[in-house]
């Protein structure tokens, strides 16, 4: 069975009342019935705004960061991805595990809008609400109800999910779904890349990165980017200018790939939230399926895990002599 | 066409080389001493191990409008610091790859082993690589406004 | 009332050869299609969309571009500088496909750019730029530029609008720069055929269900905000990037710097945003925003308040683009709701 709202809510007035939390932070409606948006509790009275269903997108667990100082443990709901994410936090003690509680949600996928829309061909206000049903979404529109493949709206991270279920948590609401049917090589894309000539491949990223207008939103939503001062806000050395060209905005992206390495556990928030619609993810892609073809390893499963650029083995492939 | 040509055949690489004060910085002093005939195209920064060099210094470099970049450090299990060069070494090994991705070739960001010793070494690998980067042209990442 | 003098039609198969001729004699900036749609410099008619309800980012690109030189300076022989201007707009510019609430911003942004002090770089490019609108028949959910006094089927703000009414466009030149451009252009229009009118207002249907927020006390609603806890639960969502300043077709705020590199370099200017923690930072360290709270709560206070007490509009045309974009959804809409009907003080 799936997790519902009422779940949730029934799950998390609990935890208020018998002082488990003192803070939650899960999704509530948003602007309108496609969108959802953070929410945070301070109390159970207010947990039937609570909501869970497949447009919830956003990746709470960079709140987490926000909560070090409050007193009490803060709940927080969690996807497959997000919890990964939580595993990288504990990972680099950015958060206490005592201090938080986590409800775990067994997710089989969050619904592209954009795609949504453009499959249904309706505009966003017609939608009344996105159910999961099993290998298609039941989109309510504003009279019927459509059933919509999954493989044609689904995010593209979602599309190459291997962690549909949480793998940290203090509770699991609704039974853990063990893999997904449609997820197979997730590296298929980053491979066609790879096979460009190295004219193709800078044309390519050129034409990308000139989109750029380093909003930084990608940077900011980044539940792995957690330094207090950020390389490309430091006054003094001046890593980055202000001005935006395609170099500076070459060196960003390089940049920020490259901290997220052996970070990043793909839950796509950094391409959700671009406004230009940049295709940040393949960038973090490669340097992930690189990590797990030179050093076996993938991030966010087990708290344990040396990160790969921390340690080295004395047989490292050695291709510079 | 001619005017393509003309311009490869007169293009000289800007060359940046950021060497390990207690091997490849002697070794480039040994070639120099050792009157061994090399290109002029690449730029010395000392530092004090490999494992100093951050990825950012290497994209920042290219951005800039260097034509390639040389890490010269310890040969493995060498290192002054014991394990510097090992860690840069998984480092380069994961920002090679990423700078082809994004079509940087990967000769222009090379990571050498060169000892105090080997002055020979760092003479073949100046050229080595100058002539590498010559043939490959332009940075044509480099496009300031 | 369309004006039966001043008005014309273009068939809609016309347009792109229109467009060609355009950008041969000006430079041409239209929606086009990429990853987003977003206004750019094109050289054909055939690379403009005019499938879209608004662009990502507004076009002050063309007024206020991102970044942009000032001047470039150079050592001299006695080792004195010399500079030199960086680059004017060297040629007159169209920009094609701008929506009204967009024209309405540039209105709000002349306040700014020429008001007590001149800016010649803006002034100049606004100057030299011939404005051909698009009317909005097919709104978003996000939009409510009606709040603001926007008719989004007006020509107000612009010097010609056009409008879609089927098999071709209405042509209506507002000001004198747009009726020099129709005669200049006048082989592509065509007489009205009498029925445009009709068409048009049919056509303003779907105007009919926008959002529109009383806005009109909101200025002297937002002064008890300044203390209290409202903005502190809109600040703990947010997340600092600068999406809502850098797409908001008001947002003005900039940063000069320099670089210099050898013996020369530039001064630039380029666009800063009231989200960002290092636009306050001073330089002992201290920050009279120290954070997302603070800082939101100065970008709405800046909209509905500043903005207003200085120069007697809000800075918002309603567009939605901070709203639609906003990757934690935090909705000015909302915002604008609670200020107004008093929740927000109240909770």
């Amino acid at each position: 069975m799936k997790a519902t709202s009422e779940e949730v809510q029934t799950s998390v007035k609990k935890l208020f009342e018998d002082g488990s939390i003192g803070h939650f932070i899960g999704y509530e409606t948003g602007s309108d019935s496609l969108h959802v948006t953070p929410c945070f509790l301070k109390s159970g009275q207010a947990a039937s705004r609570l909501v869970w269903n497949p447009l919830c997108a956003n990746n709470l667990s960079k709140y987490l960061l926000d909560f070090k100082n409050v007193e009490g443990k803060v709940g927080i709901m969690v996807k497959g991805c997000d919890s990964r994410s939580v595993v990288e936090l504990l990972k680099e003690n950015q958060i206490d595990r005592d201090k938080v509680f986590i409800v775990g949600v067994p997710c089989s996928g969050i619904v592209d809008r954009e795609k949504l829309l453009e499959v249904l061909g309706i505009s966003p206000g017609e939608v009344v609400a996105v159910e999961d049903d099993g290998d298609a979404f039941l989109v309510t529109i504003k009279g019927g109800t459509q059933r919509v493949d999954k493989e044609k709206v689904l995010r593209g991270e979602c599309l190459v999910c291997k962690y549909p279920t949480p793998l940290v948590y203090d509770v699991l609401l609704g039974e853990a779904v063990s893999s997904l049917p449609w997820v197979g090589d997730d590296y298929s894309l980053i491979k066609e890349q790879e096979a460009l000539s190295s004219e193709e491949k800078a044309l390519h990223w050129n034409r990308e990165f000139s989109q750029c207008i380093r909003c930084y939103a990608c940077r900011n939503i980044c539940p792995v980017c957690t330094c207090t001062e950020c390389i490309f806000d430091k006054k003094a050395p001046r890593w980055i200018s202000k001005a935006n060209d395609v170099s500076e905005n070459l060196v960003y992206h390089l940049v920020r790939a490259f901290h997220v390495a052996g970070r990043c556990i793909d839950c796509g928030e950094c391409e959700r939230a671009c406004p230009m619609n940049i295709p940040l993810r393949s960038l973090n892609k490669k340097v992930e399926k690189d990590l797990l073809e030179l050093f076996d390893y993938t991030a966010g499963i087990d708290v344990e895990q040396q990160p790969p650029l921390t340690t080295y083995q004395l047989g490292d492939l050695d291709e510079f002599l | 066409m001619q005017d393509t040509k003309e311009v490869q055949t007169e293009f000289k690489p800007k060359i940046l080389a950021f060497c390990c004060n207690w091997c490849a910085y002697a070794g480039a002093d040994l070639a120099g001493v050792s009157r061994f005939q090399m290109p002029t195209d690449v730029r010395v920064i000392r530092v004090m191990c490999s494992g100093r060099v951050p990825p950012e210094l290497i994209i920042r470099a290219l951005a800039n409008g260097l034509d390639g970049v040389m890490i010269l450090g310890c040969h493995p299990g060498e290192c002054h610091y014991s394990e510097g060069n090992y860690l840069t070494r998984r480092r380069a090994h994961v920002l090679k790859r990423l700078l082809s991705y994004i079509g940087i070739e990967p000769e222009r960001f090379q990571l050498r082993w060169v000892s105090a010793a080997e002055g020979a070494k760092f003479s073949a690998v100046v050229k080595e690589t100058t002539d590498k980067i010559t043939a490959l042209g332009p940075n044509r990442w480099v496009d300031k406004r | 009332m369309v004006d039966q003098t001043k008005s014309r039609i273009i068939e809609k198969n016309r347009l792109t050869e229109l467009l060609d001729k355009l950008a041969q004699d000006y430079h041409l900036i239209a929606p086009v299609r990429d990853n987003n749609v977003s206004f750019r410099r094109v050289e054909s008619g055939s690379e403009v969309t005019l499938d879209y309800i608004n662009t990502v980012l507004s076009p002050k690109n063309a007024f206020f571009p991102q970044t942009e030189t000032l001047f470039r300076f150079s050592r001299d022989d006695s080792r004195g500088f010399r500079t030199e201007p960086g680059a004017e707009a060297d040629r007159e510019q169209v920009i094609f496909g701008i929506r009204p609430c967009d024209a309405r911003s540039l209105r709000l942004m002349d306040m700014v750019f020429n008001g007590q002090y001149k800016d010649s770089y803006y002034l100049d490019r606004r100057e030299k730029t011939t404005l051909i609108g698009l009317a909005c028949f097919d709104p978003a959910e996000t939009c409510f530029c009606p709040t603001f006094g926007i008719d989004p089927a007006s020509g107000e703000d612009v010097d010609i609008l056009l409008s879609d009414i089927g098999d071709r466009y209405l042509v209506e030149a507002s000001t004198e720069k747009g009726a020099a451009l129709l005669d200049r252009f006048a082989e592509f229009f065509a007489e009205l055929r009498g029925d445009e009118e009709q068409l048009r207002e049919a056509r303003k249907a779907g105007l009919a269900g926008m959002k529109k927020l009383d806005v009109s006390a909101i200025a002297d609603k937002m002064a008890p905000l300044y203390e209290g806890d409202y903005w502190d639960s809109i600040g703990m969502k947010c997340l600092g990037c600068g999406i809502c300043t850098y797409l908001c077709p008001t947002c003005h705020c900039f940063d000069i710097a320099d670089v210099s590199l050898d013996e020369g370099g530039e001064r630039f200017r380029c666009w800063d945003s009231c989200m960002f923690p290092e636009f306050t930072l001073m330089a002992s360290g201290e920050n009279p925003r120290p954070n997302r709270k603070a800082r939101v709560q100065q970008r709405f206070f800046h909209k509905f308040k500043y903005f207003h007490d200085r120069n007697g509009e809000l800075a918002c045309v309603g567009c939605g683009r901070c709203l639609r974009y906003c990757p934690v959804n935090i909705d000015i809409t909302q915002i604008i709701e609670d200020v107004t009907s008093g929740k927000a003080g109240n909770e």
